[in-house]
């Protein structure tokens, strides 16, 4: 799957992750060191969609919409709390959002965080080419702590 | 050549922008009734990232609502957090240290900074001009590298506290300031040698949507948009808050009312931004950053309670009616771009679709601070 | 902009609006004092409903210099007296009162020509009907704060251009900041 070495996420942000989401692709963290810089504003030329922020009911059919318009294969990577559960916005007797990006889109990775940095978001881009390839391209960095 | 006349018996068109449409910075979009090129109506249709804020400030107590303020308007959340903080404080009687207010206006102004280099950026890459977008997020991460050291976030910080500041700064970050304006300070005439001299830029922004003083005023329109049509006012100057007083600096004023006038405000903005840190870098007292005595519970007496403040957009101000519970009984939102952006369905008929956009991004619009 | 006009002139509207309720209620007793509402006692009671008059109210404490309550029909000749003085609307909000069944529509208005004058204006009109005459004609930028006010409260703003949905989807059927809503 060469693809896997150059994916093209779609240009679509919707809250505050899609700024950190910007400054992954801009000067200091450089997505483009892993090939995957080339944001398309059209879903026809995407392979991989990054839910970047809240999904409002009413925001909800257009990101349906965008996932069906993307030609296969895609993948979905639902970054921050908000695109995997909701997130702060959840609680009883809400009426504006939905619950979490993986109701209604197959999610191939989640990337926590209110909202993860960038560092987070290329870790994930690098999780996704492993799922597609089955092998990392890029050294893992272990995180000094030790495992229980 | 913004505004040429439109031709009668012609066939008018519909086009839709947005919601997903990178130029409108989000989710916003806008109904858009077209005769060619030239807009005849553009409509925008909010609500698609209204996150609740309202309802759960009724469903939470006072503090358990601080978070929200980051997410309100992530670019300026300082700003937010503030305005909220500074109304409880008002409304529980909690004094706040000295110190504490000297951090808090020099990690606003910092944000301020950072939100102002962001929309710098974004607002250049909506003209055609991708590379300026780079250098304001080199700027801009050195910024949030200084605030993440103390507030412990990147993006939407939950700093301030009732009471004052949720830890104290050390030497290094107010020296990292100082480090940070000395470099801003050889950027910013650079930024005016390749992007504002651009004649380009010049040609797509000057005489571009017009916006009068009477116009804002009728809209409700603040902040820079108001400033860049020649009325001076900034609620730091005019409603003056926390040390804001003590402190030296200018309100720049455009009388043009047109893109470049609201650029200037912002480009002018930011050398202010930063006399106002190095002066109080220069006072900042030792002491304490947090009020002694802050109740656990916070009870304010019942009624309702107004506070403003000068965002990176405008005035943000909170109505908080409460009837003496440990949660509002009422949380109004007034947030700046909301306003802002009501007056663009009449200020933008008979522009051309691109200088529609190039209106817009000088409005600087921030979709989830709108929908709230 | 000379606020003693201002304050005058919002004091004969409210006044007119007693006289009718002094007419409808033979009984009701004289306007409040000015300042009362800060005087009452933290723990009193239940609160009465505040009577319609012009309160001159402490800014360090409230935020606002003045604060005036009226009848909901009144409230477009207030937003021209405000308009003429040179004032902004800042916002447009609802109050939901459930226990007096009432709803109470708040506008903010500020001076932006000049030092800092607030005036907060609110008319209460009766939950079961909650209809008030629109001041967009006044302020334009009122038309989006009153759709805004009818997605959460379904207050009807009679005259206005275009009273839809604004921040809630166009299909929608609740008014969410009312204090019976229970979610969906």
């Amino acid at each position: 799957m060469g693809r896997a070495n150059s994916l093209w996420p779609m240009t679509f942000g919707l809250a505050c992750c899609a700024i950190e989401m910007m400054a992954a692709g801009a000067s200091r963290f450089d997505l483009s060191r892993f090939g995957a810089e080339v944001f398309r504003p059209s879903p026809r030329q995407c392979d991989v969609m990054i839910v970047a922020g809240t999904i409002s009911k009413k925001m909800f059919p257009a990101v349906k919409t965008l996932y069906d318009q993307m030609p296969e294969p895609k993948w979905v990577i639902a970054m921050g709390n908000c695109a995997i559960s909701g997130g702060p916005f959840v609680f009883a007797g809400q009426y504006g959002i939905i619950e979490g990006a993986d109701t209604f889109l197959p999610v191939d990775i989640y990337i926590p965080g209110c909202p993860p940095r960038p560092e987070a978001l290329i870790e994930g881009i690098l999780e996704l080419e492993e799922k597609i390839t089955g092998n990392r391209r890029w050294p893992r960095v272990e995180s000094g702590l030790s495992q229980p | 050549m913004s505004s040429q006349p439109l031709s009668q018996n012609q066939e008018y068109f519909e086009l839709n922008l947005g919601p997903q449409h990178p130029a409108t910075h989000g989710v916003l979009r806008v109904k858009l009734l077209m005769d060619g090129e030239y807009i005849v109506d553009a409509e925008p249709v909010l609500g698609y990232i209204h996150r609740m804020h309202e309802l759960m400030g009724e469903n939470r107590s006072w503090a358990q609502y601080l978070p929200n303020m980051g997410r309100l308007d992530y670019l300026s959340a300082l700003s937010y957090n503030l305005g909220y903080v500074e109304l409880v404080e008002k409304m529980a009687g909690i004094e706040v240290p000295e110190r504490a207010e000297y951090i808090r206006v020099i990690t606003t102004e910092m944000n301020r900074i950072s939100s102002h280099l962001l929309w710098f950026g974004a607002f250049v890459l909506d003209l055609g001009g991708f590379t300026p977008l780079l250098y304001a997020f080199d700027d801009r991460e050195q910024i949030l590298d200084l605030l993440e050291s103390v507030t412990g976030s990147r993006l939407t910080y939950c700093y301030y506290l009732f009471g004052g500041c949720y830890n104290d700064v050390e030497d290094d970050f107010l020296s990292g300031c100082l480090a940070f304006i000395k470099r801003m300070r050889t950027r910013l005439p650079m930024y005016h040698n390749l992007v504002t001299k651009n004649v380009i830029l010049r040609q797509r922004l000057e005489g571009v949507g017009p916006v009068s003083a009477e116009m804002c005023r009728k809209y409700g329109a603040t902040g820079p948009v108001l400033r860049g049509s020649g009325i001076h006012y900034d609620l730091r100057k005019n409603e003056p808050y926390s040390i804001y007083p003590e402190l030296d600096f200018d309100v720049p004023v455009y009388p043009e009312g047109d893109s470049m006038a609201r650029f200037m405000v912002r480009m002018d903005e930011m050398e202010q931004s930063m006399r106002i840190i190095e002066q109080a870098i220069a006072k900042i007292p030792e002491g304490p950053v947090m009020a002694e005595k802050v109740p656990k519970m916070i009870k304010p007496a019942a009624g309702d309670y107004y506070h403003a403040v000068e965002a990176a957009r405008g005035t943000f101000a909170i109505r908080a009616v409460s009837d003496g519970k440990n949660q509002a009984y009422r949380m109004k939102l007034r947030s700046p771009t909301f306003s802002n952006l009501s007056l663009f369905q009449e200020a933008s008929r008979g522009m051309l679709l691109a200088d529609g956009l190039a209106f817009m991004g000088s409005l600087d619009l921030v979709i989830p601070e709108i929908d709230r | 902009m000379n606020k003693e006009n201002v304050i005058q002139e919002l004091q004969a509207l409210a006044a007119e609006g007693m006289a009718e309720q002094r007419e409808e209620a033979s009984a009701a007793p004289v306007a409040e004092p000015a300042g009362e509402e800060e005087a009452k006692p933290k723990k009193a009671l239940p609160p009465e409903p505040r009577r319609n008059g012009v309160l001159e109210v402490e800014y360090a404490v409230r935020g606002v210099h003045l604060d005036v309550q009226i009848k909901g029909d009144q409230v477009v000749r207030a937003a021209q007296i405000l308009d003429e003085a040179g004032m902004t609307l800042e916002a447009i909000t609802g109050v939901d009162w459930m226990k007096d069944q009432e709803l109470e529509v708040v506008y903010d208005y500020s001076y932006t020509g000049g030092p800092c004058f607030r005036v907060v204006v609110r008319a209460r009109i009766p939950r079961h009907e909650p209809t008030i005459p629109t001041v967009s004609e006044v302020f334009a930028g009122a038309n989006w704060h009153e759709r805004e006010t009818f997605d959460f409260f379904g207050i009807h703003f009679e005259g206005h251009p275009q009273l839809e949905y604004l921040l809630l989807p166009e299909d929608c059927d609740f008014h969410p900041l009312l204090k019976d809503f229970k979610g969906c």
